[in-house]
């Protein structure tokens, strides 16, 4: 599609030429899935104007700004529910959801169990960065133990993919940025899945460590996700909470016909 | 760098670097399997060290740096594929 592969980068075609540097942090995990998304586009050549993407609030929010399809930014709470009514209106176009903590978790969760239940086919990549980033140092239903919190919060964190397999999906996975190469097979497959499919990214988040002088470097807070994750394919969806000192159990869980 | 055997041809990258848009994240730098890249001394317009290219004759074309990166300012084209002869 590009001409001059020299002299622009190839993804080029797919974004608006404006905002581009992003707003995101340095180090932050959002734009590496928006690459891998991207190149999962291009190598699976689907015309650009069959992809729908709906993005909500935050830092994910801006997602929708960047991206050259047929994109959209709705409100806090609303995003699943907007992209079903997409889906049941366009049933040609392939609807891609990209959701934060606060756009299903917080409110708009019976949106998400509703659309799972009746089986809508859309794909919802999740990007799970621990905390609300913008009303920092907030607990969420995915923080772990105290640590984000000021008030001293304490309360498990949410296990997303079990949550997803209960509602009916037809395909769970949960990778890290880094496992870019696997995050791309994996939205191959959803892609292809005529059902719910829930894809959960970890995250680093570069407010979560911003009083930590050990993790001040962007990519060595990457290693530390990279170093602290584990493959196991077709886990029980039970056991993947995320726990302080246990690794984070990453892999492809459910797949279902 | 001493991985290929004698006799097989190996792809030649390139890897070109949009310096303005770089946030200086390093992870191209420190992800790289050839050690292609390092981190320069000299500022970019925001204020960022961007990555430079340090051994030119490594690049595999392998394009996990393009990969990676969150702000599309690093790619890599195959240039040619050349035969490793000596180690």
């Amino acid at each position: 599609m590009v001409k001059n592969i020299e002299k622009s980068h190839p993804a080029d075609c797919f974004l608006h030429a404006d905002p581009v540097s992003s707003v995101w942090c340095p180090g932050c995990g959002i734009g590496t899935v928006i690459n891998t998304f991207i190149q999962t586009v291009e190598k699976l050549n689907i015309d650009l104007n069959e992809i729908c993407v709906v993005s909500g609030i935050g830092c994910t929010g801006k997602v929708a700004e960047y991206l050259k399809f047929k994109s959209f930014q709705v409100n806090d709470g609303e995003v699943i529910k907007y992209a079903a009514k997409v889906k049941s209106e366009n049933s040609d176009s392939k609807v891609v959801v990209f959701s934060n903590n606060a756009d299903f978790l917080v409110s708009g969760a019976e949106d998400f169990i509703e659309t799972g239940k009746n089986d809508v086919n859309i794909l919802v990549i999740h990007i799970n960065n621990i905390i609300y980033t913008i009303t920092e140092y907030r607990a969420i239903p995915t923080t772990p133990f105290m640590r984000a919190s000021i008030n001293k919060d304490f309360e498990l964190p949410f296990n997303i993919p079990h949550l997803a397999k209960s509602c009916g999906a037809r395909y769970v996975a949960r990778w890290t940025p880094l496992h870019a190469g696997w995050l791309m097979y994996s939205i191959i497959d959803a892609f292809y899945k005529k059902g719910f499919s829930v894809i959960e990214v970890i995250s680093p988040c570069l407010m979560y460590y911003a009083s930590n002088d050990r993790m001040a470097d962007a990519a060595g807070r990457m290693k530390f996700y990279d170093t602290n994750s584990v493959i196991k394919q077709d886990e029980s969806t039970e056991n993947l909470d995320i726990r302080i000192n246990n690794k984070i159990i990453i892999g492809k869980f459910v797949d279902k016909k | 760098m001493k991985i290929f055997p004698t006799g097989v041809k190996v792809a030649q990258g390139e890897v070109h670097i949009e310096k303005d848009i770089c946030k200086g994240c390093g992870f191209c730098v420190s992800y790289c399997p050839m050690d292609v890249l390092e981190i320069s001394t000299e500022f970019n317009a925001k204020g960022y060290h961007f990555p430079v290219v340090k051994n030119p004759g490594n690049c595999i074309d392998c394009g996990l740096c393009g990969m990676l990166c969150p702000d599309f300012a690093i790619w890599s084209t195959l240039k040619e594929k050349k035969e490793v002869v000596e180690l």
